[in-house]
Formats: structure tokens, C-alpha cells, sequence
């Protein structure tokens, strides 16, 4: 089947216009903008600028905040000066009622601690609480008050849906086309139609193919069957799935010396060192549903390369209830994109179990 | 050792919870068969499932156990639904997040494992699958937690930390 994927022309996969492949970050990369609530005051004589950073830096430094200006360039609504000064946040001048009219620049600085020329009235602002990490929660903060921001330009692309080319696309599309077809044969036998395919992209190969077999182990999802269907072509493996023709190896375990001898030696220390081959070391999954947690947590076990996948599912543990590919505590992290063929992948559970999807 | 002692919630079918005498014998168990497996220079895992005492699956992980759960099943022309919803699972470490969800997928329905597992505990120390609402997932289980963090240090001054790699 490979060799038929590797030749197939682009003209045949136009639909890739149709799916895009965007990043599942973590959720310090996706969360919503937090605000917390900060007084300012304008800076009514610039030459005070520099002497009222440093000082009201010396009073309140804004631990944690490293990634606020102090000072931001007046909004074009207001005439009257030109730069506006972070002076501290709410919970740093405790007592101050906000809305009274006694709201005074004296009122939030200590009267022997810094000299007050060139500032003007103090008024309530809101600032980003975190770092933005992402050009979108860069946009979104900057709207408040300017940060700095650190881009990853890679992110950016990805959250594009850029990051990928024709060519790729077209490659990662029959792929995902496999794991459908895989998703069909299984559902026409009476299982959950779910598929996968596992990849070794360096080799532009397929190593193998499953579909869910629930309906014969409940823990036979498709994530598992493919694994332990890789696990096989490397001589281990734990279970035969003879029986599901959709089922199926690129790499038989007589034909396992053929494999790449640095893949093997790799895979040999690895057993050595950890007591357990981490199998996928460099693959790529696609599969057609979102995992599950036993699925996404049996990925970082065998130590997937990457995970894409068509459709998102209510027990997701790649994006959708967990984000367990960057989950920090454990030992392995990795990418995982969704959307790959997403109509396509959607419609097969359509067809199936309304519910579910 | 020292035991929960909750009555069974009304949803829950009467007699699967473990005593306190089950748990201390069968733990023992687990606990001679992670001794075994570290004086034969292996993972220290002791692992049993059992239904209606007697041990239905025995393994240092969750593919061996449920496999063997599986043919017992057959062997005896039972429907594994039915002995899974009655069945403990004993292992010395807490299982990792794969086997907590594998477990909820076989809702089976109560865990008593030893030590925590900081690395890839699914009962609460990496993420708590074993009780969080994911309703496609099968049923949450409850877990009688026994302590026994002390096992691998007290009875094995030299012994390595447990690994629990799809413990
Ligand atoms: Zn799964
Ligand atoms: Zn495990």
C-alpha cells in the first residue's frame, strides 16, 4: 500500500483546500487572556518619564508581571499628554474605594516616597496576568496594556493552519484516507468506526493500520490495536488480530530484521535502559477520532512522534478533557494537530452513533 | 492495616466491596508476587484481579491481566461484563493513567493499590481518571487506598524505585 500512497499525484487531492491540520497547544497557550486590575496615571510632563519609572519600580516593583510596559503611549482619544505610567495594582493600595471621587494620585503613593511632578490623576486599568504565548493571546492582551511578547514563530504558522505545504498535506491526507478506510471496514463488521494509522514519516511509510475492535475487547480501541499491531512488526505485540484483515503490519515479525539496524539498536537500548521498547519513537499517528485517555496515555508510553487526528470526541484526552500531550508532569510530550480530513472523519460517526460523534 | 469502611452507595450491587481481610490477604499476595519479580531482577509490580476470591487475572500490567480476565471468562462461560462489575483490582503501585481509564473501561469497580504513583498515577497523582466525569468512558471506581508507600524501602533497603511503565 505504500509505494501506491508515496506515487499518488496531487491532482487527485485537491480536496486538501478543504481541511486544515491546527495545533492542540497546551492551555497556557489557549486560555483566554486572564485581566487583573491595575491603577494608571498620565504623564503630564515627559521629561518626568525616566525618574518616574525607576522610582515607582523601587515602590512597586509588579513581581510576577515582568511582561507589562510600564509605560504605554497615550490612547488618540485623549489630547491632553502623551504617555500613560503603570503606577500598582488595585491589591497593592489596599482601602482605596474605586469609584469615589477622592481617587487621588497621593492616595496610592506614599507621600515622603516619591515625588508626585508630572504625574496626573490616577484611573483604574486592566493589565494581562500572564505572558501571551501565542500571537493570538498577544493580540488580545495588547488590547489592555502592551506586553512583551516572545514569539514562536512555528505557533503562529501552525495556528494558521500554514504549517503544513501541498505536497505534506496531500501525503498526510492519504494517511488519514487509511485510517477511514480502516474506520469503515471495522464498522461494516459491526464495531466502533474509528481507524489509525501509524506512520513513519522519515520513510514516508505506513508501518500499520487498525481499526477499533471493541466489540471483541473492550479495550481493543483503534489507538491500541494499531500500537500493539507496530509492538508485532517489532516481534512483540500482545494480541492477534488475524481475525480483522483491516487489521494489519507493514513489518511482519519474521520480517523484523529487514527494519533499519539504527532503529532497532535504538529501540534494543531502550529496552534495556527503561525495561520497554517506546515503539513509536518518531512515528506519527493519524486516527480518525480524537483518543481517549487510555489511548493518548498508551501514545506517551510508546512515545509517539506526533498525533493527528480527523475529529474531536466528548472523552478526548488530546484537546477535548485532557491535553495529555502537555501534560508537564509526565516524561513525554508531543504534538497533535486536528482536522485532517474533519468532514470526512465526522461523517463517519454521523452515520454511526449520533451521540457519540 | 487499616481499612475504609463505607457502605456501598444504592447504586452499587451488594457484596463486591472487598473486606478488610480480603484486602489484607490479597494484598499480601500482590505484595509476594512484586518481591518475586524484584528478586528475578524485574519490575516490582504485584498485580491481581479477583472475582469472587479467586484470582482471575495475574500480571505485572494491564494487556497480561485483562487478556487473562478475558480467557477466564471463556473458560468458565462467563460474561465478562458481569465479572468485571464484581471484580477488585490489587496492585502494589497506584496504575498508571492508561490502566485507571482501561479499568473504567471495564468497570471494574474497585481499586486497592500501595504506593502512590508521582510519575504516572492515574488515581490522583498525575491526573484522577479514576473519578473524573468522562461518561464514555465507563464508570468510575472507588479506590480503598492502602498506604504502604514504605513497602520498597523497609523490605528492600536497596531496591530500585518502582517503575511503572504500563505497570
Ligand atoms: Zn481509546
Ligand atoms: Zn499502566
Amino acid at each position: 500500500m505504500e509505494p501506491q500512497l508515496k506515487r499518488r499525484k496531487e491532482s487527485e487531492n485537491d480536496d486538501v483546500d478543504t481541511w486544515a491540520a491546527l495545533p492542540v497547544l497546551s492551555d497556557q497557550q489557549s486560555h483566554d487572556t486572564k485581566l487583573i486590575p491595575a491603577f494608571a496615571a498620565p504623564i503630564t510632563d515627559k521629561k518626568e518619564t525616566s525618574r518616574l519609572m525607576k522610582e515607582l519600580h523601587s515602590l512597586y516593583p509588579l513581581p510576577g508581571l515582568q511582561h507589562i510596559k510600564r509605560v504605554r503611549p497615550r490612547k488618540p482619544a485623549d489630547g491632553l499628554h502623551s504617555l500613560e505610567v503603570l503606577v500598582c495594582l488595585v491589591s497593592d493600595a489596599p482601602g482605596i474605594d474605586l469609584h469615589s471621587e477622592s481617587l487621588t494620585i497621593d492616595s496610592l503613593l506614599p507621600s515622603d516616597g516619591i515625588r508626585l511632578n508630572g504625574l496626573g490623576p490616577p484611573f483604574l486599568v486592566k493589565i494581562p496576568a500572564c505572558p501571551p504565548l501565542t500571537r493570538p493571546q498577544f493580540q488580545v492582551a495588547s488590547k489592555h496594556w502592551p506586553t512583551t511578547f516572545h514569539e514562536d514563530k512555528q505557533v503562529t504558522v501552525a495556528l494558521r493552519g500554514e504549517l503544513f505545504s501541498r505536497p505534506q498535506k496531500s501525503r498526510m491526507q492519504g494517511y488519514m484516507e487509511a485510517a477511514l478506510a480502516a474506520a469503515r471496514a471495522g464498522g461494516e463488521s459491526g464495531q466502533e468506526p474509528v481507524g489509525a494509522a501509524m506512520v513513519d514519516p522519515k520513510a514516508e511509510m505506513i508501518v500499520a493500520v487498525g481499526h477499533d475492535c471493541r466489540a471483541g475487547n473492550p479495550l481493543h480501541h483503534a489507538v491500541m490495536v494499531c500500537i500493539d499491531l507496530v509492538a508485532r512488526g517489532q516481534g512483540g505485540g500482545a494480541y492477534c488480530f488475524d481475525k480483522y484483515p483491516a487489521c494489519t503490519s507493514a513489518l511482519s515479525p519474521t520480517s523484523s530484521n529487514s527494519k533499519p539496524a539504527s532503529k532497532t539498536l535504538q529501540t534494543m537500548a531502550e529496552v534495556v535502559e527503561e525495561g520497554q521498547p517506546y515503539i513509536c519513537t518518531g512515528y506519527d499517528l493519524y486516527v480518525t477520532r480524537e483518543p481517549c485517555v487510555m489511548c493518548a496515555m498508551a501514545l506517551v508510553h510508546s512515545r509517539i512522534g506526533r498525533v493527528f487526528y480527523g475529529t474531536a470526541s466528548n472523552d478526548g484526552a488530546l484537546g477535548t478533557k485532557y491535553k495529555l500531550h502537555a501534560q508537564r508532569d509526565l516524561n513525554h510530550r508531543f504534538e497533535v494537530f486536528q482536522g485532517v480530513l474533519s468532514q470526512q472523519c465526522q461523517d463517519l460517526y454521523a452515520l454511526k452513533d449520533p451521540i457519540k460523534h | 492495616m487499616a481499612t475504609e469502611s463505607e457502605t456501598p452507595g444504592p447504586d452499587e450491587p451488594p457484596g463486591f466491596r472487598p473486606t478488610a481481610e480480603d484486602i489484607e490477604k490479597w494484598m499480601a499476595s500482590a505484595f509476594d508476587m512484586a518481591k518475586d519479580a524484584l528478586e528475578s531482577g524485574e519490575v516490582p509490580v504485584g498485580c491481581l484481579m479477583v472475582y469472587q476470591d479467586q484470582v482471575v487475572g495475574k500480571g505485572r500490567n494491564h494487556v497480561n491481566e485483562t487478556k487473562n480476565v478475558l480467557e477466564w471468562c471463556l473458560r468458565k462461560e462467563a460474561d465478562p461484563r458481569r465479572v468485571c462489575a464484581r471484580t477488585v483490582l490489587y496492585v502494589t503501585v497506584e496504575p498508571c493513567v492508561m490502566c485507571a481509564a482501561a479499568l473504567r473501561l471495564l468497570n471494574v469497580p474497585v481499586v486497592v493499590y500501595g504506593c502512590g504513583n508521582d510519575r504516572f498515577g492515574g488515581c490522583g497523582s498525575v491526573l484522577d481518571v479514576s473519578s473524573a466525569p468522562l461518561p464514555h468512558t465507563g464508570t468510575p471506581f472507588q479506590e480503598a487506598v492502602e498506604m504502604l508507600k514504605t513497602f520498597y524501602r523497609q523490605q528492600n533497603p536497596n531496591a530500585p524505585r518502582p517503575k511503572t511503565r504500563k505497570d
